[in-house]
């Protein structure tokens, strides 16, 4: 187990290598750097400009920006914004709790959701409450979340002449302006993983629910009640969790529409912007905590079954 | 033959008799109709693809309007006899916008669909059959392309190439890549270890012809039904991107680009989100639905023995399996097809 896990991790750390080769080299790629974009109406002089680069750095061939970006990560400098000056670490942290609120508030409304229906679905399978129940998890999956963003603006527009404040409030000095704009985002955000969780939660408890113990549980006289909640629901907790840890990896990487949508000022919202003005330190922090906690999930996940399964870790999973 | 020496000496086998032509024609409709007899939501689901395909197909013809006609008198006109749909707020024809729309999806995915499909697909199954230290390689690279985020991904190649449907589609294609190699590699993986496989390299198949006789014929299942559920992704991928104004640019008629048009007005122009966005959603379900059904009609994952169901590992794979259409990027795909390789993308040693 110690070497699976340790080879496992010097897979993260390669790939995370990799994953910063790609960043420095693609922004190489993108035609136009900040300063030019900073500085295209002004008419300052091409001296000015070339001096302005050679401070940022941007006049190095490309390794060179690396070496020098790794060094400096190592010692705990991720670099400053082109734009402001700021350490990219104060920008990005201070987008951070907007995105997690969203995030987390998102994925208790989908696991709050998608339990209950899978596990009404899964109780009264193969009633006309089943099969309706599980359409409707198709149709959720199948309606992308900005268009069920939108659709919410609209209803709301229409039938109570009512929209979300543009202006985002924290919750601590507002929190009516906050929970009226964060309320569509979440539930937009939440109903893709909600509809995910009930489909995986009536499968798998299905699978328990047939199961030899829960008629041995049967037997002894529980309550239909105690089955289905206490011993069936139990059984499907660790696949619903390793779903949610791919769901949170996804949620915080992919609210840039509904963070630009809304006018809420995340961690989308500053990678979006960042990537359109070519602002290179941003960017590169940004998609390396991204990429970071997308290859910390999967190891995660990895290590879990591992450690259910042990013809994983022997490397005989193959029947 | 390569005129090898074998042990015992065997009297030539005869040639196989050639099939009758069309028997492949008639097998495939054959097993169409065996999918649609056992899986009545995923027949549901072909005709509405086939829909979708027509009126992308015959857009010009459908369509009541040229889709970028303004009739400046008309701005903004609720739906009515002269508009069905409404019209926009450049006084446009929602519904002719909307039969267009379909066509640029149906472009963007098939061929985004089909490049990243042939193209995974033989990265996948050369880096699985050959192993070693390829594999290891490549599968590190494609690891770190998808460790990237998608919309980061897809934002920065659409501000290197600048917007437009072509750049769409490089994009798209870059990022979906990997999902269809993760699958191929699995499957290849499983397949090379089978028998069949070893007996023909026993009896002296070159690699090329056990891949093309053997391992592919094998994996399509798994790869078609990835596919379709991917080509819902894209659908979506591309509606988001040219919702951000970095995938078709205007005045194309795109289904994300309608919606980004028609935000401003939602109070006094409501159809120009809906019908847009009913447009997607049923594009969007009916693939997810084909694919669904065709992974229950062809996995036999689903119908695996009562031992191999206790060990959990196999509940794991097919929770994982099962929720692919949740993501554009199809990510658990891959954490399933990781699972099902053994947890790590590590070279399979060769059989002893």
């Amino acid at each position: 187990m110690i070497g699976y896990t340790l080879r496992r991790l010097g897979y993260g750390v390669v790939v995370m290598c990799l994953v910063t080769i790609f960043v420095f080299v693609i922004m190489r790629l993108v035609p136009g750097d900040a300063v030019s974009l900073q500085l295209q109406d002004t008419g300052v002089s091409k001296e000015a400009a070339d001096a302005l680069r050679a401070e940022f750095g941007l006049d190095d061939p490309v390794w060179v920006q690396l070496w020098e970006w790794l060094a400096g990560a190592v010692r705990g400098d991720l670099g400053a914004s082109f734009y402001n000056k700021e350490p990219v670490v104060d920008l990005f942290l201070a987008r951070v709790p907007v995105t997690v609120q969203l995030g987390l508030l998102a994925m208790l409304v989908g696991t709050a959701l998608g339990l209950t229906v899978g596990i009404i679905a899964a109780v009264t399978r193969g009633s006309v409450t089943d099969s309706a129940l599980r359409v409707f998890a198709v149709a959720f999956l199948s309606v992308p979340n900005f268009v069920v963003a939108l659709l919410l603006l609209t209803a709301f527009a229409l039938w109570f002449a009512w929209s979300p404040p543009l202006v985002y409030a924290e919750p601590t000095e507002d929190f009516i302006g906050w929970a009226q704009q964060m309320a569509i985002p979440v539930f937009a955000l939440g109903t893709g993983g909600m509809a995910a969780v009930a489909r995986l939660t009536r499968s798998s408890m299905l699978e328990s629910l047939g199961s030899d113990y829960i008629r041995t549980v049967r037997a002894k006289g529980v309550r239909e009640r105690t089955v289905v909640l206490k011993h069936s629901l139990r059984n499907s907790t660790i696949a619903v969790l390793t779903l949610l840890g791919l769901e949170l990896a996804t949620v915080l990487g992919g609210t840039v529409i509904i963070e630009r949508m809304f006018g809420l000022p995340g961690t989308g919202q500053l990678i979006y912007q960042a990537v359109l003005d070519r602002d290179y330190p941003v960017v590169v922090a940004c998609t390396i905590f991204y990429a970071g906690l997308f290859v910390i999930t999967i190891i995660l996940i990895d290590l879990l079954y591992a450690l259910v399964d042990p013809r994983i870790r022997t490397g005989k999973a193959l029947s | 033959m390569t005129g090898k020496r074998t042990l015992t000496e065997t009297r030539p086998v005869p040639p196989a008799p050639r099939p009758p032509r069309g028997a492949g024609l008639r097998r495939g409709l054959k097993a169409l109709r065996v999918f649609m007899r056992s899986q009545p939501l995923g027949a549901a689901a072909l005709l509405l693809i086939c829909a979708f395909v027509l009126v992308a197909l015959l857009a010009p013809w459908i369509a009541p309007y040229d889709p970028l006609e303004q009739f400046r008198r008309d701005i903004l006109e609720p739906p009515t006899g002269a508009y069905l749909f409404g019209t926009d707020d450049l006084g446009r024809d929602v519904l002719s916008r909307t039969i267009h729309g379909a066509r640029t999806s149906l472009i963007v995915g098939v061929t985004t669909t089909g490049v990243s499909l042939v193209l995974g697909t033989m990265i996948g199954v050369i880096s699985g059959y050959f192993g070693r230290g390829l594999d290891l390689v490549v599968q590190r690279v494609m690891d770190s392309v998808q460790a990237i985020p998608g919309i980061v991904l897809l934002l920065f190649i659409a501000v290197i190439l600048g917007p437009s449907v072509r750049n769409t589609i490089i994009a798209l294609t870059v990022v979906i890549t990997p999902s269809f190699n993760r699958i191929a590699r699995a499957e290849t993986l499983r397949v090379r270890q089978e028998p069949y496989v070893e007996a023909a390299r026993a009896t002296g198949a070159h690699a090329p012809r056990i891949l093309a006789l053997h391992v592919l014929p094998n994996m399509l299942a798994s790869v078609l039904t990835l596919g379709s559920l991917i080509f819902a992704g894209v659908i979506i991928a591309e509606s988001a991107l040219s919702f951000l104004g970095i995938g078709a640019p205007p005045p194309t008629p795109s289904w994300g680009l309608m919606l980004s048009e028609g935000v401003r007005y939602v109070e006094r122009a409501p159809w120009l989100i809906i019908v847009p966005s009913v447009a997607l959603s049923i594009a969007v379900f009916s693939f997810n639905l084909l694919g669904d059904s065709l992974r229950d009609h062809l996995d036999p994952r689903l119908h695996r023995s009562a031992a191999d169901r206790v060990t959990g590992l196999w509940w794991g794979r097919r929770m994982l399996s099962r929720l692919a259409p949740s993501l554009a990027r199809a990510t658990e795909e891959n954490v399933s097809a990781d699972v099902t390789t053994g947890g790590t993308p590590r070279p399979s040693e060769p059989p002893r």
